[in-house]
């Protein structure tokens, strides 16, 4: 892997230089990407090299290589290596079409065309130190956008600027980046992330733009991102491991049980046994022996369950991408599911991580109430502030008529908003939505802000235009909370706007500040409203504490390590100096949470740092796990991902995150499944989701309809493929008692073989994709139904083991009753005799229905394709009989086998026994599922609603079935 | 919002497939459901197994194990080096009642595992289709003989075929005897006659096999199991294709003859006196094994024992008893769902 050599080689270097026009000196790495897995090449030794580092792949290609041993094999050479290889092809097939899809992509994104400049001509798709860019491209890689102090206007200038640039290595932090631009002759002049356009980043309303590469390739911050989320296993697949180590010890058992089995066999017979010859009665050594029943017994572990698996899975999560339930109207969005192999999890979940302002919420914020110098203002009735007697004490010269002026003028000026003119609308482009919303709320009001160039802000107050030159913008950070503005006022003032989170600017006011006091009882009483609350202040600065404080400032934001940090210490002792304030607020739109609550514990960020400390940690766990609800406020990205880890290390159930911003990652990766919302605020979250969906409700959907019904059809699915090779292959075990051990297969070799790639191939399938253990509509009408698959009752090894014995007591009925009915020789009309695979084809045939009728048992939901399923493998089974058994001589395969189904499909007994075994198996089942559902009759879930919603009597409803 | 044209190229159209809307049909067992089958099955399984018991002991059989009757040829055989002594060795009984119908003659091998792994492996079906007769490769431990020819019919199966020869006579009164004819041909799968077995050529057998040689236990090679008939002579013998198809079980039955009904033997063998003729060849004490000779008339499903007919017997009789217990356990439980209620 190309990329993964160039991200460690890189990481090495912190610095890089970078020389502009000049580019003989520039060491980039080259311009293109691979997402793609494997190439052309690679693929096949890596694909290998993937499939056989599974445990059970790795255990069937040992069996297959042990096979080629003359001598060893009682099943044939090529057995279990054609099985093998089919499901490696076919599982292979779809790697090949998902890492094409990657190619495809990487190429798209690798052709595209950008303008470059290099020695005075542009090029297309070349790299250069300095592109062109038209509005709305695509960058290729990080450029840098050259400050304006470059002050070029030519090609010919612009090729003529000789310089460097001093900046960070290659990383993959998104939101940082410090570097220095030396351009000869001048100040060096510092660049910080706002001056990089990542790659993939869009272009808007920007005509033209010069920039300068920093990364390409493999190094842009982009790539650098792009590694893979931790694998998440899920438990279904846990469980399912160690279930099949234990097959394998089985397996080791029995073919030890077999060995002395013979050891005995040998020495009751050790008579002359003439018609054998045993002239090497010792050549064969104990491992020898031992192998031989390795390979009799070794497809006891299903080798197709792995691929099986897979593909459910995958065709489960495309039932989620194409779901129309989850289908956002408004933007288009669907849900994604960007992994398959957690499907059944979803089924579990016991723990809900949320994230609230817009996941829970759906982030839409409206300007609502506002207290400006004591005297708070609302409206009741309409969305938006729109208070009659505010317009009224601004018009009429109340008292605080200036303060209301300077509020609004604030909340036009203090922001990052863009004003983008569309004819006479004016529409605010925001990166957060509540500034958007203030700024809205005060162009209602009358305090329009109207455009914005680089260094002044206008904004039209009653009509009348002000303009604002900028001197510095103190910028938001989720651990500064607020963010400020130094602005020079039209009449010359030089003045701090401050906007943030009440306590920090609290925390900042001079002790003299105005309307303390009002402003937070009225705080306190919009906050018990359930609105969202801000504080804005402003402070008057004279000449020379702004120059001081200038020169501070530049001397922090030159110096490359440790900037923000120095940055934000020199934010905050200017931002110190405030003392005036004013309070507003927003409401936030969504629903809230708090429905159920018996109890709920509320915390915030401080508190919860000592609560996670590590004396009471348990305690606080214990105290957490016992509310219905724990409201964790004002968290940083870390203690979310933290609360996550405890409860999932600590509690052993399955826990899901959900967010929709970048604070959100870390618990989204934490959590056993992560939900991003996709949709407003960028696309971290989802990047590192497992599933991705547009609305927070949807979510009710994805978990008790998709998450329920991929539970049971995942673990059906696995617990089916499990039963049909314990019953298929545990009948080689009841042949050896009669064989006297010797490890002769009852059946041809080829159809061990092709059993679970043909004949028994289908029915897990439905049962993977198809299945519906219940309703869509019950599965929403009732929750509590959730508590079934999410207390894992229907997957577990005491389910699993039962299952076996299940499989175990159906192999005996298989194995013995044919037996018994074939003992008398005397079968065929016209006297003939039969033999060994005569037996062998009786069984495999009761084996074949019994295993496809078991399937239509486990089937609740009967679809064509069940039925396809279902009875296609039984008839497909008889025609491949029919015709196998003309092979020979013609095809010089299965000559045992050569007139096998003409006697066979005439004899009457065994159509009397077709009838009778399988159902002999079968009617055990219902007997036994309908008595365990009627005494699960009395789960306290199921108890009223569901008798009355459905049949009454005892219920086959496999949602009460614990086997 | 514009969509953006990815988004249009993954819209999904909206087939019941996709929207997980299929038309089905949801097996909710109801009681009167379940109940209503289990009856059905268990009456279905009851006549049909009444039915089977009735026309399995109609079926008639008689068997001799003649191991302990002829033990002076049985102690003979103990050793291989008397291999070319002959030993005959006669078993006269009498028959009640007329065997009326098809009588098929079988011989019964006790403890002869013809099922064991190296001995089925150990066999040759190239050769025995005539195509290569040195092909011999599948057939340790019986390939070539010492010299290194290649044996025909090579392999373990083929060495080890019964030879014993059985002859049934009938006392037509007290100096009478009639030899019983018997058919030794139609004893084989249709298949195994036609397709399986084949010799190299039909015409001057000897000749075809030759650059082979006899199976090491034979008395004679393959091309004189039956001079007089060309069509039951080589690998075309259908006592050596019987003896190919390798039993199941340890304890097997092999079709020997089948009665040709001419004559007195016309309806089947009358009762009467008869007596049992055998060459005793097979050693079947050496592995600790007996055998005997068996008489039986298949019915319509065949000849074989009680056992299919006592498990649809029982079958039926468990699914009532089944549906009886599941029918109580219901009322037990709605009685007790009802309680609580009110």
């Amino acid at each position: 892997m190309g990329w993964q050599r160039y991200r460690q080689g890189l990481e090495v270097s912190n610095h890089r230089t970078i020389y502009i026009n000049d580019h003989l000196k520039n060491n980039f790495c080259p311009n293109w990407i691979r997402t793609a897995k494997y190439s052309k090449w690679s693929f096949l030794p890596r694909y290998l090299y993937l499939q056989f580092s599974k445990a059970a792949n790795a255990f069937f290609l040992f069996i297959s290589i042990l096979q080629q041993i003359p001598d060893v094999s009682p099943t044939g050479k090529y057995t279990t290596l054609l099985p093998l290889m089919i499901i490696l092809t076919v599982s292979g097939i779809k790697e090949i079409i998902e890492d094409y899809k990657r190619h495809m992509a990487d190429r798209l994104v690798n052709k595209k065309t950008v303008l470059a400049l290099e020695s005075g001509k542009c090029k297309v798709n070349a790299l250069a130190d300095e592109a062109f860019l038209i509005d709305d491209a695509f960058y290729l890689c990080p450029l840098l956008a050259l400050p304006e102090t470059a002050g070029v206007q030519t090609e010919k200038q612009l090729l003529s600027i000789s310089g460097k640039i001093e900046c960070e290595g290659p990383n993959c932090h998104f939101s940082c980046f410090t570097g220095t631009l030396y351009i000869t002759d001048r100040s060096p002049v510092p660049i910080g992330p706002d001056q990089v356009l990542l790659r993939g980043t869009q272009l808007r309303n920007t005509q033209w733009i010069i920039g300068i590469v920093i990364y390409t390739g493999f190094e842009t911050k982009f790539m650098q991102n792009a590694v893979k989320s931790p694998l998440k296993r899920p438990k279904v697949e846990k469980v399912t491991n160690v279930q099949i180590h234990a097959l394998f010890l089985l397996l080791l058992v029995m073919s030890l049980v077999s060995f002395v089995g013979a050891l005995f066999w040998r020495r009751a017979h050790s008579a002359d046994m003439w018609y054998l010859k045993r002239r090497e009665e010792k050549s064969h050594a104990f491992g020898f022996d031992i192998l031989v029943f390795i390979i009799l017994y070794h497809n006891l572990i299903p080798v197709s369950l792995l691929v099986t698996l897979e593909i459910v899975k995958f065709i489960q999560a495309q039932f989620i991408n194409w779901d129309e339930d989850m289908h956002y109207k408004e933007n288009g969005v669907y849900a994604v599911a960007r992994t398959s192999n957690l499907n059944e999890e979803l089924g579990q979940v016991k723990y809900l991580f949320s994230d609230k302002t817009g996941t829970l919420t759906c982030n839409r914020m409206t300007f609502k109430k506002c207290s400006i110098a004591g005297i708070p203002y609302s409206q009741s009735s309409s969305r938006e502030l729109n208070d009659p007697t505010l317009l009224a004490n601004i018009k009429n010269g109340h008292p605080t008529e200036e303060y209301i002026k300077e509020f609004f003028i604030l909340l036009c000026v203090c922001n990052t908003v863009l004003p983008e003119r569309d004819g006479n609308n004016i529409i605010y482009q925001a990166s957060s939505p509540d500034e958007a919303a203030l700024v809205k709320g005060a162009k209602n009001l009358g305090f329009v802000f109207t455009m914005r160039t680089p260094y002044t802000v206008t904004i039209q107050a009653m009509g009348e235009e002000y303009t604002f030159e900028i001197l510095n913008i103190l910028e938001f950070s989720s651990n500064r909370k607020r963010m400020s503005i130094i602005v020079r006022t039209p009449t010359g003032q030089l003045r701090l706007y401050c906007k943030g989170a009440d306590t920090v600017i609290y925390e900042r006011l001079s002790k003299d500040s105005l309307f303390m006091e009002e402003t937070l009882t009225h705080l306190k009483l919009f906050a018990t409203e359930g609105l969202r609350t801000l504080c804005v202040a402003y402070a008057d600065l004279s000449e020379e504490q702004y120059q001081h404080w200038l020169m501070d400032y530049k001397s922090a934001s030159i110096v490359l390590q440790n900037r923000i940090q120095r940055l934000e210490e020199c934010y905050d002792t200017i931002e110190k100096t405030t003392h005036h304030m004013i309070y507003q607020n927003c409401q936030d739109l969504g629903n809230m949470l708090g429905k159920e609550n018996d109890l709920a514990l509320i915390i915030d960020g401080e508190t919860l740092k000592y609560a996670m400390g590590i004396g009471i940690k348990t305690d606080f766990l214990n105290l957490a796990l016992s509310c219905r609800a724990v409201l964790c406020c004002r968290l940083s990205p870390l203690q979310k991902a933290e609360i996550v880890d405890m409860v999932k290390k600590n509690v052993r159930a399955i826990t899901l995150a959900i967010g929709d911003g970048a604070n959100d990652v870390g618990m989204i990766q934490r959590a056993h499944v992560g939900v991003g919302i996709s949709g407003n605020e960028g696309m971290q979250a989802t990047n590192n989701s497992d599933y991705a969906i547009a609305q927070f409700s949807y979510l009710e959907k994805l978990l008790l309809v998709h998450g329920t019904w991929n539970y049971f059809r995942v673990t059906k699915c696995i617990l089916y493929c499990f039963y049909k090779n314990v019953v298929l292959y545990i009948i080689g075990l009841w042949f050896t008692f009669v064989n006297g051990f010797s490890g002769q297969v009852l059946f041809d070799n080829w159809c061990i073989s092709l059993y679970n790639v043909i004949f028994t191939s289908l029915p897990p399938f439905t049962l993977g994709i198809f299945e519906q253990c219940c309703s869509q509509k019950d599965l929403l009408k009732y929750p509590q139904l959730y508590t079934i698959s999410q207390k894992g009752k229907t997957f577990n090894a005491r389910v699993f083991w039962i299952e076996c014995l299940n499989a175990l007591a159906h192999s005996f009925i298989l194995f013995w009753f044919p037996t018994k009915m074939l003992e008398h020789d005397m079968v065929l009309q016209h006297g003939f005799t039969t033999d060994y695979l005569f037996l062998g084809n009786f069984i495999y045939t009761y084996v074949v229905v019994t295993v496809c009728l078991k399937a239509g048992l486990e089937t609740m939901f009967w679809t064509k394709f069940s039925h396809l399923a279902i009875w296609g493998s039984i008839i497909i089974w008889f025609v491949c009989f029919t015709i196998y058994s003309h092979f020979w001589p013609t095809i010089p395969i299965a000559p045992e086998m050569a007139g096998q189904a003409r006697m066979i499909l005439i004899c009457p007994y065994f159509w009397l026994g077709f009838f009778v075994v399988p159902a002999t198996c079968l009617i055990k089942d219902i007997v036994w599922k309908s008595i365990r559902n009627t005494q699960k009759g009395s789960l306290p879930l199921n108890s009223q609603q569901l008798e009355s919603s459905k049949a009454k009597g005892f219920e086959f409803s496999s949602v009460f079935e614990k086997r | 919002m514009k969509e953006i044209p990815e988004h249009l190229s993954r819209m999904p159209d909206n087939t019941a497939v996709k929207q997980q809307k299929l038309p089905a049909h949801e097996v909710r067992f109801s009681a009167k459901f379940v109940l209503c089958i289990f009856f059905g099955t268990g009456a279905f399984c009851l006549c049909v197994g009444v039915i089977l018991i009735l026309s399995a002991k109609r079926a008639k059989k008689i068997e001799i194990n003649y191991t302990t009757i002829c033990a002076n040829c049985a102690e003979l055989r103990e050793n291989p080096f008397n291999f070319n002594r002959e030993c005959r060795c006669s078993i006269p009984f009498y028959l009640p009642e007329i065997l009326e119908g098809n009588v098929h003659m079988y011989y019964k091998l006790y403890g002869f595992y013809q099922n064991l792994y190296r001995y089925i492996k150990s066999r040759s079906n190239t050769q025995l289709v005539g195509e290569n007769i040195k092909d011999v490769k599948d057939c340790t431990p019986f390939t070539v003989s010492r010299d290194g020819t290649p044996i025909a019919p090579c392999g373990a199966i083929a060495n080890s075929m019964f030879n014993d020869t059985i002859m049934l006579s009938y006392k037509l009164n007290s100096s009478v005897q009639v030899r019983v004819p018997m058919l030794k041909k139609g004893l084989t799968w249709w298949t195994d006659k036609y397709v399986k077995f084949q010799n190299p050529s039909l015409n001057d057998l000897p000749s075809k096999f030759a650059g082979s040689t006899k199976p090491p236990n034979w008395p004679k090679p393959v091309y004189e199991l039956d001079k007089n008939n060309p069509d039951n002579n080589g690998f075309l013998n259908d006592d050596f294709i019987v003896w190919m198809r390798t039993a199941a079980f340890p304890t097997f039955k092999k079709l020997y003859r089948r009665l040709y009904r001419i004559h007195y033997f016309a309806q089947g063998l009358p009762a009467g006196n008869y007596t049992f003729h055998i060459s005793y060849n097979f050693p079947v004490t050496r592995f600790g094994g007996e055998k005997s000779v068996v008489l039986s008339i298949p019915t319509w499903c065949g000849g074989g024992g009680f056992f299919l007919g006592v498990a649809y017997t029982v079958t039926g009789a468990l699914t009532w008893m089944a549906s009886f217990a599941l029918m109580a356990f219901h009322l037990a439980w709605e009685k007790k769902k009802v309680t609580p209620k009110e």
